[in-house]
């Protein structure tokens, strides 16, 4: 196992592995170009203010992927997050319908993504020995089924009273607030998980959860704290998501948990836990984002735009693994 | 005392467990419904839950080394779209060839799979994610961007789900021989055993001289196979072939092992658990509408399900081992 965490002690010289992690984000960075210069010669109506008009669609995934990059490198991974964003939206439309003020709508979509992210994480820790995997299966079901149940046979419903949205969906100049949000939001969960002792303990419960208890670390404590902040954010992502669609349908957030999950793998975040870190993630949702504006730009069918995430997805995992045991072949 | 080996008895044997609740589902929806249980709504039960029921085999397999696949319904629907236009556009005919050719695909996609899991270790969740988007799109892709495979289309091919051998469905008989041909399979066979021991312990398995790397590629080719097998069954039993058939129908076949007992962890797992797994979920979706809940509730049911298996077993497992100790002490 040693090398799984890039600090364990028989792994003396660490520098290489930083030199990989680095490389890796330089990669990215050098990716990030290139594909915008694929995308601007590829498409004519590909510039910066075309990309900031039809960014916030995409944007809302990426508050998924920022905790979820924590959920990873936990070890554990949550694919109820799509259906809480669906759960979370289909709530904030209906008390949106009734009048309320837009502030009781934003704390209902909140609210109820927390609720949701709590749920999965109380059960979680109370039984730990659980699959994060198979309890996360079930929520999926039941957040959605909720949902379903909620909206009844009609299946969608639409916000009626939609300023408070359009506000949300708002800009300064010709930048979206949404950006800005994820910007903020980007360096203080990047911050978090880096410098801060609450993010070395995810690491040191991603890398060893047993040697994370003994020396210490409250496990279950942080693993309901990121379960729950998972929440909220789906629940933050659902509203951006109604500020862009003003409604909600059984579908809403179908498949949002692979995109984020996509993101902060493609971004060299391991899913096998305590490795990685957000900076790649964060780069990678962007040329994600920028892939998607540039290939729906020239009518790409969205499926397509899936295959080649999906082929990007295993390269990015699979390639360093490829070369890797090349190099020890080679040295033998 | 008795009370103990009451409990020991029944996490013991999940198997039993299963059955019991199963016998108890059937009695209490008869009760309500009394046309449930009638051979012919039982047999259009399994003809429907026919692909949950033969991929959830693969699954097993999948699960059993600690994997898990959820790309399956994708290489369904590119194996299914794939022999759905084949036939339209009249490049063949046979609907034995039909069969040929997406049992071909469907084990090419597991091979695939198997591949870059087994040789290029990716985590299998991550893989199998990015397959389900690439063998999706890869079915739209075959269809021409959308367009479906209607009943008339398909010719003599949709016939297959309609015929009778010896008073019972084509299709329910393919799912005898699945069953019937795994249980022998994971019991008697060499490399039954090998996928159970490389999922209890994969370095002990691999210093007692098994190629765990080929073996974790297998499962992946057998569920291929199985998923082929399914996209074959499902545009034969609903007469259509389209590019977003199944989607999401994974979770299913992931929940009916899960509550089959077969552990995420691997190693543990039977056929036969899979068999009432997938039943038990069979049963609870007839029931619901009969004994009138809407069909709106059922998703949420069977989440809770799937919640309630898992969070008794581990308690189940508590109450277990603190016995086992308990004993020790003693």
């Amino acid at each position: 196992m040693a090398g799984k965490s890039g600090r364990s002690i028989n792994n003396v010289p660490e520098a290489p592995i930083k030199k990989m992690i680095l490389s890796w984000e330089g990669i990215l960075v050098v990716l990030f170009i290139l594909i915008n210069i694929f995308c601007a010669s590829f498409s004519e109506f590909y510039n910066l203010s075309s990309l900031l008009r039809q960014m916030p669609i995409y944007l809302a995934e990426v508050f998924l992927m920022l905790p979820m990059a924590y959920i990873l490198v936990l070890g554990e991974i949550d694919i109820s997050v799509g259906s809480i964003v669906c759960l979370s939206a289909t709530m904030s439309c209906i008390v949106c319908n009734t009048g309320a003020p837009f502030i009781i709508v934003v704390l209902t979509g909140l609210l109820v993504g927390t609720l949701c992210g709590l749920v999965n994480g109380v059960i979680l820790t109370k039984f730990q020995e659980l699959p994060p995997m198979i309890v996360t299966l079930a929520t999926q079901i039941i957040f959605r089924g909720i949902a379903e149940i909620v909206l009844g046979s009609g299946g969608s419903i639409s916000a009626t009273n939609t300023d408070g949205f359009r506000l949300l969906g708002g800009k300064v100049g010709s930048v979206p607030y949404i950006l800005f949000l994820v910007i903020i939001l980007a360096v203080v969960f990047a911050v978090v998980l880096g410098k801060s002792t609450f993010g070395r303990r995810v690491y040191a419960i991603g890398t060893n959860r047993l040697t994370a208890y003994y020396s210490g670390i409250h496990v279950q404590k942080i693993r309901l704290i990121i379960y729950t902040v998972m929440g909220t954010m789906a629940g933050l992502c659902s509203l951006f998501l109604i500020s862009t669609s003003y409604g909600a349908n059984t579908t809403t957030g179908n498949g949002f948990e692979m995109d984020a999950i996509a993101m902060a793998v493609f971004g060299g975040i391991s899913s096998t836990g305590g490795k990685g870190n957000l900076a790649g993630g964060i780069i990678s949702a962007f040329i994600i984002v920028c892939l998607r504006v540039g290939l729906g730009q020239k009518n790409v069918h969205a499926q397509v735009i899936l295959l080649i995430l999906g082929v990007l997805l295993i390269a990015a995992v699979a390639l360093p693994n490829i070369v890797g045991q090349v190099k020890r072949v080679v040295k033998k | 005392m008795e009370k103990k080996s009451v409990l020991k008895k029944i996490t013991g044997s999940r198997e039993a467990l299963l059955a019991v609740i199963l016998i108890i589902l059937f009695a209490a929806i008869t009760i309500v419904s009394p046309s449930f249980l009638t051979p012919k709504s039982l047999l259009d039960m399994l003809k429907n839950n026919a692909v949950t029921m033969v991929m959830s085999l693969g699954m097993l397999c999948v699960m059993l080394v600690g994997g898990i696949d959820i790309s399956i319904m994708s290489t369904l629907a590119l194996s299914g779209m794939s022999i759905g236009m084949l036939l339209k556009y009249e490049h063949i005919t046979s609907p034995v060839l039909a069969f040929v050719i997406a049992l071909l695909i469907g084990t090419a996609c597991g091979l695939v799979v198997g591949l870059v899991i087994s040789r290029a270790d990716v985590p299998p969740i991550i893989a199998t994610m990015g397959f389900m988007y690439i063998f999706r799109a890869m079915g739209y892709l075959v269809s021409n961007g959308g367009e479906w495979a209607s009943a008339k289309a398909l010719g003599s091919f949709k016939d297959f789900a309609t015929t009778k051998l010896l008073g019972i469905n084509c299709v329910i008989w393919v799912i005898i021989l699945c069953y019937v041909v795994f249980f022998f399979f994971m019991k008697w066979t060499r490399t039954g055993r090998k996928i159970y021991a490389v999922g209890s312990n994969a370095n002990a398995a691999e210093v007692s001289g098994i190629n765990v790397k080929n073996i974790k590629m297998l499962v992946y080719v057998i569920m291929g196979f199985l998923a082929g097998l399914g996209g074959a069954l499902q545009v034969s039993i609903y007469a259509s072939a389209m590019p977003d058939m199944q989607q999401g129908g994974e979770m299913d076949v992931i929940a009916a092992c899960v509550i089959g007992g077969v552990s995420m962890s691997g190693g543990r797992g039977t056929v036969i658990g899979a068999l009432f797994g997938s039943l038990i979920l069979a049963t609870i979706a007839k029931a619901l509408p009969l004994v009138g809940f809407d069909a709106l509730w059922q998703n949420t049911i069977k989440g809770i399900l799937i919640l309630v298996v898992v969070v008794v077993n581990v308690i189940l497992q508590r109450i277990a081992d603190k016995n086992a100790l308990k004993g020790r002490e003693m």
